[in-house]
C-alpha cells in the first residue's frame, strides 16, 4: 500500500494542534507581552532614583573591627550613609545591620515615619503614599524573598510599590501591575503553575517538543503546498 | 477590488502566508524553547547564584580607615575578605583600589589571586588562567578588566573573576553555552544576546500572533464528527450489552 504521506501529515498536523494548540496560542501572547514591555520597564528601574555619589571623609571614623566585633559571622562591612550620616552596613547571616560609623554603636531599626520618609525619596513619581505595613510573611509577588520586610504601597494605575529592609530601610525590591501581569505571563509561557520558576516541568517538556513537531509538520506541508501549486500551474 | 469574505479558506490563507514569511522563526521558537526546557537549569547557571563563597571576617584589628585616602576623593570603602586575608575595596572616581585590610599594603590581582578566589568556587584542577581586558559575550553582565580561569572538569567550566576587586562574577560552562546560543535564537538578538525588547522580535511576535491565532480558529473548522468516530466506536459495544 503507498502511503499518502501529506494526508498523513496533515492529520498528525491537526491532531497535534487539538493537544497544544490553546499553549501555542498562549505562548505567542504572553511572549508578545514580554517583548513589547520593555525589561526595564518591568524592573521598575523608572519607579526609584539611585542615591547621590559623594566623597566620604575617611577621619575619626570608628574602625570596623568594633562592626565585626559587634556582628558575628560578618562577611562584609561597607561604608554608606542613612539619613546624611556616615554608617558602617555589616552584612551578616542574619541579615544586614547598620553601627554609627563615628561611634561605632549600633543604629536602630528605622521607625514607620523614618522608612516612609525614606521610601518618599527613594520613589521618584508624584504619588501619595497610600499604605505602610511590616510584613512578616512574604507575599506572591515577593516569594523569592525572606521576610521581614515593610510594604510601602503608592498610589496610581499600576499601584506602584516598594519593599524595605525593616533594619538597614535599604530598597529589597520593587513591584508594579506591569510586573505582576509580567510574571502571570511567565508563569503561563513557562507552564510552572506553582513556583512559576522550573524552567525544566516534565508538563513544559512535553508541551515544547510536542509544539516542536507541530511547527515542523507545519512547515513540511507549506512547502509541499507550494510546490503543488507551481506543479498544477504548469 | 474583490470583497474579503472571512471563510474559513480565507483563514486557512492567512495560515499558509504567514507560515510562508515567519514559519521559520516559529520553528526556531518551539524548538530552542524545547531545548531550554531539556537543559538542566541547575547546571545551566551553575554557580552563578551561589553565594555560599562568602567568608566571615576575622576578629581583631585593621588596618586605620583613614589612612585610606590617598587624596582622590573616596566614593566608598568596602571591607571583606578573601578567604586568605581582610580587604579593603576603596573606591575613587579613577575606580577600585585593592588594599591590604591588616597593614595596608596595595594588592594587585594578579594571576595567583585570580587562581586562589576560582579554586574556592570550583575544586577541579585549573587548566589555564588568562586576563581579559574587558567582559565577552560570556560575561556580558559585568565590567571591566577579568581573569578567566579554565577547570578540566566535565563541564569545561570558567570562572570568571574581577581584575580590579578580586570578586568571583561568574562560572560558565558548556551546558550554559549550548543554553546561550538557543537562547540567542530565542531573543533573535544574534550580536548580543541579551535584550528581547527589539523591534525585529516585536514584530515577528505580532505577526506570529495571526500564525497560531488563525491556527486555533481553524481547528474548529477542521475537525468533522467523523475524526471522532474511534471515540464512539469504542463505547458502542458497551451500549449493546446494556440494551441486552
Amino acid at each position: 500500500m503507498k502511503i499518502r504521506w501529506p494526508l498523513v501529515i496533515r492529520r498528525f498536523h491537526k491532531w497535534l494542534a487539538l493537544i497544544v494548540g490553546v499553549q501555542a496560542l498562549l505562548w505567542t501572547l504572553t511572549g508578545l507581552y514580554m517583548v513589547t514591555v520593555h525589561i526595564d520597564i518591568i524592573h521598575g528601574d523608572n519607579l526609584v532614583r539611585s542615591p547621590a555619589v559623594e566623597p566620604f571623609d575617611l577621619t575619626g571614623l570608628a574602625s570596623p573591627a568594633l562592626v565585626v566585633a559587634a556582628a558575628p559571622g560578618a562577611s562584609e562591612v561597607r561604608l554608606q550613609r542613612h539619613f546624611g550620616r556616615p554608617v558602617w552596613r555589616a552584612e551578616t547571616p542574619d541579615g544586614p545591620r547598620l553601627f554609627d560609623a563615628k561611634s561605632g554603636q549600633a543604629v536602630p531599626d528605622p521607625t514607620e515615619a523614618q522608612i516612609r520618609a525614606l521610601a518618599q525619596r527613594i520613589y521618584t513619581g508624584d504619588g501619595k503614599i497610600v499604605s505602610v505595613r511590616l510584613l512578616t510573611t512574604a507575599p506572591q509577588e515577593m516569594q523569592s524573598r525572606k521576610p521581614p520586610f515593610w510594604q510601602v504601597e503608592f498610589e496610581g494605575w499600576n499601584r506602584p510599590t516598594l519593599y524595605l529592609s525593616p533594619s538597614t530601610g535599604e530598597l529589597i525590591s520593587r513591584r508594579h501591575t506591569l510586573w505582576r501581569v509580567f510574571d502571570f505571563v511567565w508563569m503561563l509561557h513557562i507552564m510552572d503553575y506553582d513556583e512559576r520558576t522550573d524552567v525544566n516541568n516534565p508538563l513544559l517538556r512535553i508541551a515544547t517538543w510536542s509544539a516542536f513537531a507541530m511547527a515542523i509538520s507545519g512547515a513540511w506541508l507549506l512547502i509541499w503546498s507550494f510546490k503543488r501549486r507551481k506543479r498544477k500551474t504548469a | 477590488m474583490k470583497k474579503i469574505r472571512l471563510t474559513p479558506l480565507f483563514f486557512r490563507r492567512i495560515h499558509k502566508w504567514v507560515g510562508l514569511i515567519l514559519g521559520l522563526q516559529f520553528v526556531l521558537w518551539t524548538l530552542s524553547g524545547s531545548v531550554m526546557a531539556l537543559l538542566d537549569k541547575d547546571k545551566v547557571a551553575a554557580h552563578a547564584h551561589d553565594m555560599g563563597h562568602a567568608h566571615p571576617l576575622p576578629g581583631g584589628e585593621y588596618f586605620d580607615v583613614g589612612a585610606l585616602s590617598t587624596g582622590d576623593p573616596v566614593l566608598g570603602v568596602v571591607l571583606r575578605d578573601l578567604g586568605t586575608r581582610p580587604v579593603y575595596e576603596v573606591r575613587t572616581q579613577k575606580g577600585v583600589r585593592l588594599v591590604d585590610a591588616t597593614d595596608g599594603a596595595a594588592i594587585s590581582v594578579d594571576e595567583s589571586l585570580a587562581r586562589e578566589v576560582a579554586a574556592m568556587i570550583n575544586e577541579a584542577p585549573i587548566r589555564q588562567a588568562s586576563l581579559l581586558p574587558k567582559s565577552t559575550l560570556e560575561t556580558r553582565d559585568h565590567e571591566g578588566a577579568m581573569w578567566r580561569i579554565d577547570f578540566a572538569d566535565a563541564e569545561n567550566s570558567s570562572a570568571y573573576v574581577s581584575a580590579d576587586t578580586a570578586r568571583f562574577l561568574v562560572m560558565r560552562g558548556d551546558t550554559w553555552r549550548t543554553w546561550d546560543f538557543f537562547w540567542m535564537l530565542h531573543n533573535m538578538d544574534y550580536m548580543e544576546r541579551k535584550s528581547f525588547n527589539h523591534p525585529l522580535i516585536i514584530f515577528v511576535a505580532f505577526g506570529t500572533l495571526w500564525l497560531s491565532a488563525t491556527g486555533f480558529y481553524l481547528l474548529f473548522k477542521s475537525f468533522t464528527r467523523t475524526d471522532f468516530r474511534w471515540l464512539r466506536r469504542r463505547k458502542k459495544p458497551v451500549v449493546r450489552t446494556l440494551a441486552n
